[in-house]
């Protein structure tokens, strides 16, 4: 081995024990971000009977033996085109600073011995960042994150799963500007990398995707286009090139209630997509997500805990001659409207208290419940049942992406609180299918923002990052500004990523610890290159990971355009079709026409719930005869305004 | 305004400060080129490649006493360095001695037997100073500075052996210290000195008010010990006007040959662009080239520590951490 370089001390740059200084040739591979051994002793480098250090180059310096330049004036007599005319080079040096990354022996914790300077080889680079500890133990733990690529090296660099997932320390946090910092296209990797490497003995893992911005997630199960470069790094890594093997889509169904919100329409993608509704039970035991700061207060609180323990499900009589069955939304809402009137006209609107309950809390809540219905039209049904992820049956190494770009905040709040909720629960009881599952939460910044109201998402995110290690429960969060997300969740993240900064971002105190060097690097890091710091990396490390070995989602839109909406009818038939290919679409036109279209979704519900051998009997069953146009007498289920009776402002 | 500003409105040159080289005898010139010392502008530079530049630095010290006598501690140290096409400087020759300076005949005989045994290389001088300290240590210099003169011209005649067919050797100081280098046709002296005057009269003044980027006529003279003829000529790096008359002059001496007045504007150009970079922060920058500067600080930096400063120039009061 070759030194590159020597270190050099002085009184007012001394080596310490974690730091050290050492200039190369003003031709070097060294650059900021390389990983480089000082040797004290020995030949080549093997540091024997001395001692090693690892340090990873954080700074760098180059300067002449220029005094002033005012002399580099005088000497090109003041014309700049003249400068570089002078026949001799002045002497230059290439200074660099570097942070101890390890020394061996680590006790006693000496100064950097002032040896010669190698750059790291790939057991070198194994031992700098301790990865020997997890990479060779007899059950390894090794998950490939990219490659070191600093100073001419290819080496892969690996996190180690027990801080990654638990139970050590988890969670993965990655912070960048859009388009240029690859978060998404870095945290596709990794879950492939996780998929390829997680070890036998911690058992099974699958992921969990909301994807909250255009098309991102839509095509993990679809191949995408890799240079031989990035082929070259899988192999390296031994990471398959290939998409997802088992991609779990789901995506709420539009107001229609019968297309899916999705961009992933295409007819030969669209098959794959399951339907994501939910009903008034598996909303209102989240009904706190749905009350803003200002509504929780401990009357709401009470009301919503009366409903759920005495009204929801149960048979109710409401004091003013009516008995309830409160199932669905329409239900709800004529429970509140015989409440209401009961107590307008039965108690002569002398009384504004129900049951303890104050009819202005009633009034509120009864108007955040069922709005959710309504801004929420396809993801919740007013009378329909659910459509829900296998909370019982979650499969080894697959990924379920949940598509919530195109709903309304509040309900992909709804929507991110009960997932991660049943998640919880069902790792709790350990009845998922799998040991651990990753949440990938993009835009953190909206989700846990540092500032802003104590949201029930922000409090459940925060709830993931402090407790889920022990759970299984991994959030893998993504947001552009790092420093605008609440502490105590990238904090808790073990395991951080930085792609391409804002320079702003990087002004802001979090990030003092970096060089300024460092921090240049980080404002112009090029796609596909990260800076990483995990539990077993004493200083963060630059690496570079290949292309996510999927289509892109502006890509797949491009190649598998979304189709138009389709007429109700063929969208009934295309949702059957999917369950049962023997289903002939003019059985299913001949027999839902002239019905009512809530009739048709509640029966096509029924059958997505029941999965049935055959499709089109039971549907045939559940949608019922045929009934006389004038029989139909159906009570209007849509949520009207009430008629406000007094000043209350809800 | 002060009194001089009237002899400058007068038509005087204004000046500041003054350079005082040590007197050294000097021979008469005899003009190799015209009847009469002129003053030439210099044409475009082209720049020989490579070039190769020699240098050297001497260090001593006393460092004990034996009774009166003085032993010095000494160091020379010489070095060529051939630039590349990037403008780098690698070093293709290298010579250092250290070595001990004693009248070993006044030396009692124990500290003589210590002396001898723990220093290979010990010089004795003559015994007759060693009650004048003064004078004593002026031949002690002198010795050194014999020393590094010799070990210089053989450095320079190993590289003038070694030179290729198209490169150059500029040395810092006389060319005529060996015959052998002085007749080479590629060696050129740079003499930043004017202690020895060469010319008088018209054409003294013609050369010492000599224009930036202009030379003289040349001249030979017959330099150094060895008293091998030379041409040589002046050049002016840097206007002298506002400074002094030595103010970027340089003595340039190549072998007594007629390419050489053929060649010295041709020469003197090239070296004119040697003035960039300037080779601060050394004092006599306006007339040191900095490859040779170069060369000095590269032997500086690999001297001994114990002498890499003169006694003379270091404060005698005792260290402080800072």
């Amino acid at each position: 081995m070759t030194a590159i370089g020597k270190v050099v001390a002085t009184e007012l740059k001394p080596a310490t024990p974690h730091q050290f200084h050492f200039w190369t040739a003003t031709d070097t591979s060294v650059g900021i971000g390389a990983i480089v051994k000082v040797a004290e002793g020995g030949t080549g480098g093997t540091g024997d009977g001395g001692r090693v250090v690892y340090g990873v180059v954080t700074e760098g310096f180059a300067y002449s033996d220029l005094a002033t330049p005012l002399h580099d004036v005088v000497g090109a007599e003041g014309d700049p085109t003249r400068a570089d005319e002078a026949p001799t080079a002045r002497q230059q040096i290439r200074y660099w600073t570097a942070a101890v990354l390890r020394q061996t022996p680590e006790e006693p914790l000496q100064p950097v011995p002032l040896g010669q300077v190698y750059v790291a080889d790939d057991a070198d680079v194994a031992q700098a960042l301790r990865m020997d500890t997890f990479l060779f133990s007899a059950t390894p733990t090794a998950i490939p994150v990219g490659l070191y690529t600093s100073a001419g090296r290819d080496s892969p660099v690996y996190l180690d799963a027990d801080f990654l997932l638990g139970p050590e320390a988890a969670h993965l946090n990655i912070s960048g500007v859009s388009g240029l910092a690859t978060k998404t296209s870095a945290v596709e990797f990794l879950l492939a990398s996780i998929f390829a490497h997680f070890p036998a003995h911690k058992g099974r893992v699958a992921a969990v995707c909301f994807n909250v911005k255009g098309p991102d997630l839509c095509f993990l199960d679809q191949p995408g286009d890799l240079s031989d470069e990035d082929r070259r790094r899988y192999e390296r890594l031994e990471v398959p090139s290939e998409p997802f093997q088992r991609v779990r889509l789901y995506a709420p169904l539009k107001a229609d209630g019968v297309n899916l919100n999705t961009l992933r329409t295409h007819p030969d993608l669209v098959g794959d997509v399951e339907p994501l509704t939910w009903g008034l039970q598996e909303v209102v035991d989240y009904a706190e997500v749905l009350l803003n700061r200002d509504d929780i207060d401990a009357k709401a609180d009470a009301f919503i805990d009366f409903l759920r323990d005495r009204v929801l499900g149960r048979t109710f009589d409401d004091g003013f001659g009516t008995t309830h069955r409160v199932q669905t939304f329409a239900d709800l809402d004529r429970f509140f409207r015989a409440v209401f009137d009961g107590l307008e006209i039965t108690a002569g609107g002398r009384s504004d208290t129900w049951r303890t309950h104050h009819i202005a809390t009633m009034r509120k809540v009864r108007n955040r419940l069922l709005n959710i219905s309504t801004r929420c039209k396809g993801l919740v049904t007013d009378d329909g049942p659910s459509s829900d992820l296998p909370w019982n049956g979650f499969e080894d190494r697959t990924v379920y992406v949940i598509d919530i770009a195109n709903v309304d905040p509040l309900g992909q709040d709804l929507v991110f609180a009960r997932v991660v909720s049943r998640l919880r629960e069902q790792l709790e009881r350990r009845e998922l299918g799998v040991d651990a599952v990753i949440v990938f939460v993009d835009e953190l910044n909206k989700y846990a923002p540092g500032d802003g109201p104590e949201t029930y998402v922000k409090k459940m995110l925060l709830d993931i990052s402090e407790r889920g290690r022990y759970l299984g429960l991994v959030l893998f969060g993504a947001e552009q500004f790092r420093s605008q997300v609440h502490r105590r969740v990238v904090g808790n993240a073990g395991t951080q990523v930085f792609g391409r900064m804002d320079m702003d971002e990087l002004a802001t105190p979090g990030y003092q610890v970096l060089t300024p060097a460092t921090k240049s690097k980080l404002a112009t890091l090029p796609i596909g290159e990260l800076m990483i710091r995990h539990p077993h990396f004493t200083q963060p490390i630059f690496v570079r990971f290949p292309k996510p070995p999927v289509l892109r989602g502006r890509d797949g839109v491009e190649r598998f355009p979304p189709a138009a909406d389709v007429p109700f009818e063929d969208a009934v038939v295309r949702q059957l079709v999917r369950l049962d290919r023997r289903v002939r679409p003019n059985q299913v036109k001949d027999l839902i026409a002239d019905r009512e279209q809530d009739d048709v979704r509640r029966a096509l519900a029924a059958v997505r719930r029941t999965r049935p051998d055959d499709v089109l009997a039971y549907f045939r069953k559940v949608l019922g005869a045929r009934v006389e146009p004038e029989a139909l007498l159906r009570e209007h289920h849509a949520v009207p305004p009430l008629n406000p009776i007094s000043d209350e402002p809800y | 305004m002060t009194w001089w500003r009237a002899l400058v409105d007068a038509g005087a040159v204004p000046g500041r400060g003054s350079t005082r080289d040590e007197v050294e005898a000097g021979a008469r010139a005899d003009l190799v080129e015209e009847n009469e010392l002129q003053t030439h502008p210099i044409p475009e530079p082209r720049i020989p490649d490579p070039v190769s530049f020699l240098n050297g630095i001497e260090r001593w010290s006393v460092v004990a006493y034996d009774g009166v006598v003085q032993v010095v501690n000494a160091y020379v140290a010489a070095a060529v360095r051939r630039r590349d096409a990037t403008g780098g400087l690698h070093t293709t020759f290298e010579r250092s001695r250290g070595f001990a300076i004693a009248p070993l005949d006044r030396m009692t005989p124990m500290v003589r037997q210590a002396l001898e045994q723990s220093v290979a290389d010990v010089e004795s001088v003559p015994s007759e100073l060693v009650e004048q300290p003064a004078r004593y240590l002026e031949m002690i210099e002198a010795t050194v500075r014999r020393a590094r003169a010799r070990m210089e011209r053989e450095l320079a005649e190993e590289a003038l052996d070694d030179l290729a067919a198209d490169e150059w050797l500029v040395i810092d100081g006389l060319l005529s210290r060996s015959p052998d280098v002085a007749r080479h046709p590629r060696a050129l002296g740079v003499i930043k000195s004017h202690g020895a005057q060469f010319l008088e009269g018209r054409g003294l003044e013609r050369a010492l008010t000599l224009p930036a980027g202009y030379r003289t006529s040349v001249f030979a003279v017959r330099g150094g010990h060895t008293r091998t003829e030379v041409y040589s000529w002046y050049l002016r790096l840097w206007p002298w006007e506002g400074n002094d008359l030595l103010y970027g002059l340089l003595r340039i001496e190549a072998r007594a040959h007629p390419d050489t007045v053929a060649r010295a504007s041709a020469l003197s150009a090239w070296l004119w662009t040697e003035r960039a970079p300037l080779a601060t922060p050394a004092t006599r920058w306006d007339r040191l080239l900095y490859p040779l500067h170069h060369v000095e600080e590269y032997l500086k930096a690999r001297a001994p520590r114990d002498l890499q400063q003169r006694a003379s120039r270091m404060s005698r009061l005792p260290r402080l951490a800072s």
